[in-house]
């Protein structure tokens, strides 16, 4: 190539590169910002969970948007974890999603800080068919933060074939005790020769612990956020678990680790190699599926022997609308549509909790499959004894699911005495909702 | 024979490049070069809007994020230093410093004498070189990726190949990735087995050492030993001082591995907990983002104090040659 012709051949290149460049800054700038046209309002909705809970709330919103042609609903979903990660940088942003589903862990993280609006304060919303118990559990300070998208309740799920391949009897869970659960746990194991272990360690999730707690007469935590117990009491909690790992009731430490990590399908209900975990009830059907057997609820030990009974509803997931929304009254008439229309519920049926609203509860039950139905069954077997709700945690309570693991890991690797486990928790837990 | 001669090649002896060909051009090269190097910065443009957007802004951002309490979501004040106090009270961080430190002084000189050994190996004219090269190289690409650090999970588990491979011998393996004496060191093994790209780099290194050298070693009755030590080792320094910094900055930022081997908790017993794993829960699990910010600089500092240090100590062991 001669140099002349070089010449010549640099200056369109010169303008494609600027042209790049520049295509790459005004796509860079040209994301979101989509406004309402026609009239038609734009709503975002944001929720976690899996694929089927994704194709079933696309089917909902088609329904929702067929009977509201003045509103476009755009789904935003994710996983579980990534769904935290997302709304906090989202909500730094100031371009937080319209409609989001919250968890109470976290509901006070936003309301406190003034992200959600006051659902008390928009018209459209007909709450006078949720569930009494926990109707006011996403009230804080006077204004409501979330609603309730429906209940579960946290007790002990267990695996009849295993207990019978052990030669084991199933309790009566309308009397056993603490001791009997350590006992039979134990009895498992050794029954059947190590091959199905008795119980899956119940202290890596703090929920088991606030059942404990109130069957005491305590509570997990306060109304005012602060810790709601004894260390006396927490000490007798991780106690019994360093008895169920001396008398090889649950397994050991480094077993214990592997399941944790894997989630309810390598709990040792789905595996098949345990007789007893501790779960919500909506995490039956999922149980069910992956061990193939009729897996059975029990209410928790020591429900009918304690001070009270410990065993409590709790709001599964909330519905919340962005305090930034620019249409709060339309992202209004969508949650009212996702509470209390049958419609929604035939679709999402168990799978956002127990639906809250009463009427609707009762209309889907036939609707349940048949795993689903004996949650649904439970649950109005126990509603009677449940004397009340919790508030809501405080700030800083997610934090508590990661500290809770790391204690107990301590704990079963011998690390840590119970007694030294219960106040490491407790000073962690402390700094970590800033009660010190 | 050609495997000696390939190693007396240099690249000096390339034709000359085009730009001095420009240089000399008689007339209209000051408009030429302007052009070029409008072109130049054309291409380099979305280089330099990304670093200015997506780096330089954010970390400015960040290290005015650390003196604040920000949280993300709601209002924040200045807090002054409270950040960096802090830290010398927080046992996590100390912990997971730990855990960092041991991480990069045990993983970057295993893996990177691993590297040298196998670049060596190779060098010898192996048939089939090209191959080899590609499958020790292939590690690399996907020792960061969320994938394998799945697959590591699997492989060590209680359960896991290793262990099935171990029951064959008799020998009843541990839950290598869950229990705290040895959950680390496996994410160790995981390093050390990304070893190809530094391998790669040696292998390149050995090739410019020129053969005479050898030779002359050789006829003066130098063992291999000698040859490695006298010849090899200091020709290849300014690679293998390459490598140290490059992978001992890359070690101290390790998260992936972490996080997915561990579910993100950095368990059992924070045993695995690396410090951007700890960054990372504190700014996105616990919404301390002021906290996190200021541990992102303090890691800057730390990254930048060992390069410099190893600048420093480079006088004194790096020999350029020539």
């Amino acid at each position: 190539m001669s140099p002349v012709n070089k010449r010549r051949a640099r200056r369109p290149l010169a303008l494609a590169a600027t042209a790049t460049a520049l295509a790459l800054a005004v796509t860079a700038c040209g994301g979101g910002g989509s406004e309402s046209e026609d009239g038609v309002v734009e709503l975002r909705y944001s929720w976690w969970g899996s694929d089927d809970r994704h194709s079933t709330l696309q089917q909902v919103i088609d329904i929702f948007e067929a009977q509201n042609p003045d509103i476009r609903i755009v789904a935003d979903y994710t996983d579980w974890g990534s769904y935290w990660d997302k709304l906090a940088t989202s909500t730094a942003a100031d371009d937080a999603p319209d409609i989001m589903m919250q968890e109470e862990r976290y509901l006070r993280e936003y309301g406190d800080r003034g992200a959600l609006a006051d659902l008390s304060q928009l018209e459209g919303l007909d709450l006078s068919k949720i569930d009494p118990l926990v109707a006011e559990s996403g009230d804080l300070d006077g204004a409501t933060y979330g609603i309730a998208s429906g209940v579960n309740a946290y007790t002990i799920l267990a695996d009849p074939e295993a207990f019978e391949a052990a030669g084991v009897e199933m309790p009566d869970d309308t009397s056993w005790t603490w001791e009997d659960y350590i006992e039979l746990s134990a009895e498992i194991t050794e029954a059947s020769g190590g091959d199905i272990v008795g119980t899956q360690s119940m202290a890596y999730n703090e929920q088991g612990f606030q059942i404990f707690a109130r069957q005491h007469g305590e509570r997990l935590y306060n109304e005012d956020g602060s810790l709601g117990f004894s260390e006396e009491t927490l000490t007798a909690w991780f106690e019994m678990t360093q008895e169920l790992l001396d008398n090889g009731g649950q397994p050991e430490a480094s077993q214990s680790v592997e399941i944790e990590a894997g989630g309810p399908d390598q709990s040792v209900l789905a595996t098949g190699t345990g007789a007893m975990a501790h779960f919500w009830t909506n995490q039956l059907g999922g149980l069910t599926e992956s061990s193939g057997s009729e897996i059975e609820l029990l209410r928790y030990p020591g429900e009918s022997t304690a001070e009270r009974t410990g065993m409590f509803f709790k709001p599964a997931m909330f519905y919340s609308v962005s305090a930034g929304s620019e249409h709060p009254e339309e992202a209004a008439r969508f949650v009212d549509f996702m509470l209390n229309s049958t419609d929604a519920a035939e679709l999402i049926l168990s799978d956002l909790g127990l639906p809250a609203n009463v009427d609707v509860r009762g209309s889907i039950l036939s609707s349940l499959p048949p795993a689903d139905e004996r949650s649904a069954v439970f649950l109005s077997e126990v509603e009677d004894d449940i004397v009340d709700g919790n508030p809501p945690p405080p700030i800083g309570a997610g934090q508590v699911v990661e500290i809770t693991k790391r204690v107990t890991d301590s704990m079963a690797f011998g690390d840590l005495t119970p007694e030294e486990a219960a106040q490491q928790w407790i000073s962690e837990v402390e700094t970590a909702i800033g009660a010190q | 024979m050609s495997a000696l001669l390939q190693r007396g090649t240099r690249p000096a002896a390339a034709p000359p490049a085009p730009a001095g060909r420009g240089r000399r051009a008689p007339t209209g090269g000051t408009g030429r070069r302007k052009r070029e190097n409008l072109a130049a910065y054309g291409f380099l443009a979305p280089w330099f809007v990304g670093l200015a957007l997506i780096t330089a802004g954010p970390l400015l951002a960040s290290l005015y994020f650390s003196f604040t309490d920000y949280n993300l979501i709601g209002d924040y004040d200045f807090v002054g230093l409270a950040n960096y106090e802090r830290m010398f009270e927080d046992e996590r961080l100390h912990s997971s410093l730990r855990v960092t430190f041991v991480y990069v002084f045990v993983s970057v000189p295993l893996q990177l004498a691993l590297a040298l050994a196998l670049a060596m190996v190779l060098d010898r004219g192996v048939r089939g070189l090209a191959l080899y090269r590609s499958v020790y190289y292939l590690p690399s690409l996907l020792g960061g990726s969320v994938a394998v650090a799945i697959l590591w999970r699997q492989v060590f588990g209680a359960e896991g190949l290793v262990n099935q491979v171990l029951a064959v011998f008799g020998i009843q393996g541990e839950g290598w990735v869950s229990h705290p004496d040895y959950a680390l060191s496996t994410l160790i093994v995981l390093n050390v087995w990304t070893f190809g790209a530094p391998m790669v780099i040696f292998l390149a290194g050995l090739r410019q050492i020129p053969a005479m050298y050898y030779e002359a070693a050789a006829v003066d009755g130098a063992g291999p030993l000698h040859r490695f030590w006298h010849i090899t080792v200091p020709m290849l320094t300014p690679i293998i001082f390459f490598n140290l910094v490059l992978q001992i900055i890359n070690a101290f930022q390790t998260f992936t591995q972490a996080f997915i081997v561990s579910g993100g908790t950095g368990g059992p017993s924070d045993s695995t907990l690396f410090y951007t794993l700890y960054l990372y829960q504190r700014g996105f699990g616990a919404f301390d983002m002021g906290y996190a910010s200021a541990m992102a600089w303090l890691l800057l500092m730390i990254i930048g104090g060992f390069t410099a240090v190893n600048f420093l100590a480079s006088k004194f062991w790096v020999f350029y040659g020539d």
